[in-house]
């Protein structure tokens, strides 16, 4: 149950900025009544996380159909044996370094969906990560497919809808909501600017809300400029705890360049749904994908570091987690036949993953044939907006025809009234069962 | 009559509610009422605003309100053709700002900010600053027009029919994007049409085209289906503008059109049933004369009451243009021009939520409480920081002789206790010369002098003892000093967090 004391500690909970004192102003007791009248509210919030992949992944070797011939004999150097990957089911097995990964699977929180794409693939990076970002493979829209959902979407409070975390320019999936994303590059970023008296003057506004007469339109800012405070002090805090190590198997491996690494990222973003904050769609990215040469050492670093930080992220959020659901996705695979410097070109039709304690596991749609390919390509059968537009319908609650501007048939991927045991300890796979992550990259 | 009314609003009888308003002794024409009217019907008043209305009384007031000024700094002309000179949104997005800020019409400005909420057209799918310039100019022109004229031009316009696809809108196809957005968004709102309805007057519309190369609008007869169409129960060979003749013919319109400006000049709390009833009958009966409309509103006792005061969210830029009409600065030689260049506008509008040629879709912005966030909050209080130490990033705009002035940029400062105070604006930028410039003594009367800027009435007396605690904590003597006048612009910025100061 959610109770008043719940909602203060959330709400306000560290909040130097409030001296709070034994007394609850009026505004607070209000603002705990009205949260208090729907206890509920909170558990509605999911919340999506996206995990770019720039660069194109080789989905044929992230998923690789090692019971395939075919496979072995266009990936002379790059394919994986049958001993070598984590077994999915008897055709097809995750990359041998995505061990986290495969623990989720086998707990049934990672759904596999293959032979995604759209057609007519296009291979240029910058052309085909619009049409995925658009949600438009005719690339009419002009917002990203977030940005179009976010205006659509129930936030409870003061909550910013959306939130970008990385030093690179907003990606165009957010675009289109101005004033409902955060972009979350660095400690200045997210900040009240108070200059010469700046103690005195923090004081002052504490002060000046700390209760109105102005009637009720007044009281409903007053509140909202409070949790805007209070959502300052979280991001700060959520900032300074992100550089310490997390506790759930990743020591030191976070202390770098918190927002440089996919793990700083996701551990970032797991802080920040641990505070409350209130943001429902959170949005990262990890470059380097794009493999054409000596691909083998480069890719299993990265797929590594996917899979730690995927697994970390969900040991992180603890209690959280029910609440959340990760999907990855690339802007295309690459072809099936390797080139001449052991690496792979720009291809189509790929996987991608779908993680979260409330996702259907398991392993989505065939493996697209490697006997019918075009022009050396895999043939998708799975049109990437059924992904968004599920994701949309069943887990966020925004009705994806609006969005996307059509209907899509859902996929098996999530299970909102699925049971969900106390949170799994997080940290390494048992041994036996996969290679330890490697160390993320500098 | 003199009575005050009713303070529920549902016993409001509808016939008082929009009978004009005279001043009483209960309900002088003072500070506070001016600045209302300013802020619903302008972006605000000036110093020099307010006293001129305070001597005009309200009827001569609204007059010039409605009228705009005779001979403004910034003719029509002038204003629709400096708009040719912006290639990039950002420039368009200035030069409209520009014309909020120095503009002889604003209740114009202001309506022509509501039409394009109404009317929302992104420049996002549009791509072309000149054919977004065209719309702004025939919202303006139409701003205080009649509706049935207004609404046959924007089923013309270039923008709309790039924006809503009309090219693809073809006899045998049809493309139902405007016909829906014509009833549900522009003229009779959710529950007045059916989907046949919607359909049919797709096909009307088949044919309405532009022609991408010249950037107009086209009719073109071969795309066109000449067949019969029933459309909200009448038969014929209809056409789009029979479309936005049958629209317009129906009772929904008013009520459609009535209830939106009312949230927009009045209140956005849901007024009673029957409260717009005698608005709705006269706007229909006078053909949807918008101006007569808005004066009758604007004129009107519900206005002048506690049922209209404070009632409704800032939108952002009413916020960020009020925020530098009340303080900053007039130039010398026009007490309506400041230096503060537009261009350090945009930025912060954007961060506000509102990016002027940009509504996130056709349903335009969310407005009310919904523009209010953490970020969008944020945003405002740091736009305040801006207005209140003139930290400008651009420095002053050309001054009157052609040539930039050069200024140093003020030192961005350490948010930390014991750092050397910041050096003082620019005075072109420091609100402290306008706070003081009536030389209010002591820390009482400057809080009262700044209140008055920005809210027009006092601030709530809690509010204000703190403020005034906060200037007066330190001791400086002299009240004309550095140190004080630093203390005044931070006092400035406390005020225009002030939750108060998000409402209009």
């Amino acid at each position: 149950m959610f109770s008043r004391r719940d909602f203060l500690s959330r709400t306000l909970g560290g909040t130097s900025l409030l001296a709070v004192g034994g007394v609850v102003p009026e505004f607070l007791a209000r603002a705990a009544r009205a949260a208090d009248q729907d206890p509920a509210a909170r558990d509605k919030d999911t919340v999506l996380v996206v995990v770019e992949l720039t660069g194109g992944n080789d989905g044929l070797n992230t998923v690789a159909p090692f019971a395939d011939d075919l496979y072995h004999k266009a990936r002379p150097t790059l394919a994986f044996r049958r001993n070598e990957v984590l077994k999915l089911d008897d055709h097809v097995g995750l990359h041998p370094r995505m061990g986290d990964l495969k623990r989720l699977f086998d707990q049934k929180q990672l759904a596999v969906v293959q032979g995604v794409g759209y057609p007519n693939p296009d291979r240029s990076h910058f052309e085909s990560m619009d049409i995925w970002q658009l949600a438009d493979p005719k690339r009419a829209e002009v917002n990203g497919w977030l940005g179009r959902t976010i205006p659509a979407m129930r936030v409870s409070e003061a909550g910013v809808p959306g939130m970008y975390v990385g030093q690179d320019r907003l990606p165009v999936a957010l675009q289109g909501a101005d004033g409902r994303v955060i972009s979350l590059a660095d400690r200045a970023s997210f900040k009240l600017q108070l200059t010469g008296h700046a103690d005195g003057r923090r004081k002052l506004l504490q002060d000046l809300n700390a209760g109105t007469d102005g009637g009720e339109l007044a009281a409903f800012v007053q509140k909202r400029q409070l949790q805007t405070y209070a959502s300052l002090k979280k991001i700060e805090d959520a900032l300074a705890d992100a550089g310490q190590p997390n506790n759930n198997g990743n020591n030191g491996r976070n202390n770098e360049g918190e927002l440089g690494t996919l793990n700083g990222k996701l551990n970032l973003i797991a802080r920040l749904i641990q505070k409350g904050l209130g943001t429902r769609i959170y949005y990262a990215s990890i470059n380097g994908f794009d493999t054409h040469s000596g691909q083998a050492e480069m890719h299993a670093n990265l797929l590594a570091e996917v899979s730690s930080a995927i697994g970390g992220f969900f040991g992180a959020l603890g209690a959280e987690a029910p609440r959340v659901v990760l999907m990855t996705y690339s802007e295309f695979g690459r072809r099936v036949r390797e080139n001449g410097s052991r690496g792979t070109d720009h291809g189509s039709g790929s996987n991608l993953f779908v993680a979260g304690p409330k996702v259907a596991g398991g392993v989505v749609g065939k493996h697209p044939s490697l006997s019918d390919l075009t022009d050396g390509d895999l043939k998708f059968h799975t049109d990437f907006r059924r992904v968004y537009a599920t994701l949309l319908d069943d887990w966020l609650g925004v009705e994806s025809r609006t969005i996307l501007g059509d209907r899509f048939a859902a996929l098996p991927l999530v299970d909102k009234a699925k049971k969900v045991d106390a949170p799994a300890p997080a940290g390494n796979a048992a041994p036996g069962e996969a290679p330890p992550p490697l160390p993320a990259k500098q | 009559m003199a009575d005050a009314l009713p303070a529920e609003l549902s016993k409001v009888d509808p016939a008082d509610a929009w009978a004009a308003w005279r001043p009483t002794d209960a309900l002088p024409w003072d500070r506070k009422w001016v600045a209302h009217l300013y802020r619903r019907a302008a972006f605000g008043p000036s110093p020099a605003d307010t006293d001129r209305a305070l001597a005009d009384g309200p009827e001569k007031t609204l007059d010039r309100l409605m009228a705009g000024e005779p001979n403004p700094a910034l003719p029509d002309d002038l204003l629709a053709d400096t708009a040719g000179y912006y290639g990039d949104p950002n420039g368009l997005r200035g030069w409209w700002l520009y014309a909020m800020l120095e503009t002889g019409h604003p209740l114009r400005e202001k309506l022509t900010l509501f039409w394009h909420n109404h009317f929302a057209t992104s420049y996002g799918k549009v791509r072309s600053t000149a054919l977004m310039r065209e719309q702004n100019l025939l919202l303006r022109r139409h701003a205080l027009g009649k509706f049935r004229p207004f609404l046959l031009d924007v089923s013309r316009d270039t923008a709309m029919l790039v924006w809503l696809d009309s090219n693809r809108n073809v006899k045998g196809a049809p493309n139902e994007n405007f016909s829906r957005e014509v009833m549900e968004l522009f003229s009779l709102g959710v529950g007045n049409y059916t989907e046949k309805d919607v359909q049919e007057a797709a096909r009307a519309f088949t044919g309405w085209h532009h022609d991408p190369e010249v950037e107009r609008f086209e009719y073109n007869p071969d795309l066109h289906d000449d067949g019969s169409k029933t459309v909200f129960g009448k038969t014929g060979a209809w056409n789009g503008d029979d479309i936005v003749r049958l629209c317009c013919d129906r009772p929904a319109c008013a009520r459609f059109l009535v209830g939106k400006l009312y949230a927009f000049l009045v209140s956005e709390t849901p007024p009673p049933k029957g409260l717009l009833a005698p608005l709705e009958e006269r706007f229909r009966a006078g053909d949807y004369d918008i101006a007569d409309l808005v004066r009758t509103v604007l004129g009107s006792r519900l206005f002048f009451s506690a049922h209209a005061y404070h009632k409704r969210v800032k939108w952002p830029v009413e916020f960020a243009v009020g925020a530098v009409r009340a303080v900053v600065p007039p130039r010398p030689a026009d007490p309506n021009v400041r230096w503060v260049s537009v261009g350090d506008l945009t930025d912060p509008l954007g961060k506000m939520g509102q990016a002027l040629f940009a509504p996130p879709n056709v349903k335009g912005w969310r407005t009310g409480t919904d523009w209010l966030n953490s970020a969008t909050l944020l945003a405002r209080n740091n736009f305040a920081e801006t207005v209140a130490t003139g930290t400008w990033p651009r420095g002053p705009t050309p001054g009157p002789g052609g040539r930039t002035v050069a200024v140093k940029k003020a030192a961005e400062t350490k948010d930390a206790p014991g750092e050397e105070p910041p050096p003082p604006p620019d005075p072109k930028f420091d609100v402290a010369e306008v706070v003081l410039a009536a030389k209010p003594a002591g820390a009482p009367a400057v809080v009262a002098r700044a209140a008055e800027l920005l809210y027009g009435e006092g601030v709530p007396p809690a509010a204000r003892s703190k403020v005034e605690a906060f200037l007066a904590a330190g001791g400086e003597k002299d009240a004309d000093g550095p140190a004080f006048r630093q203390k005044v612009r931070e006092a400035v910025h406390a005020l225009m967090c002030l939750p108060e100061y998000q409402l209009c």
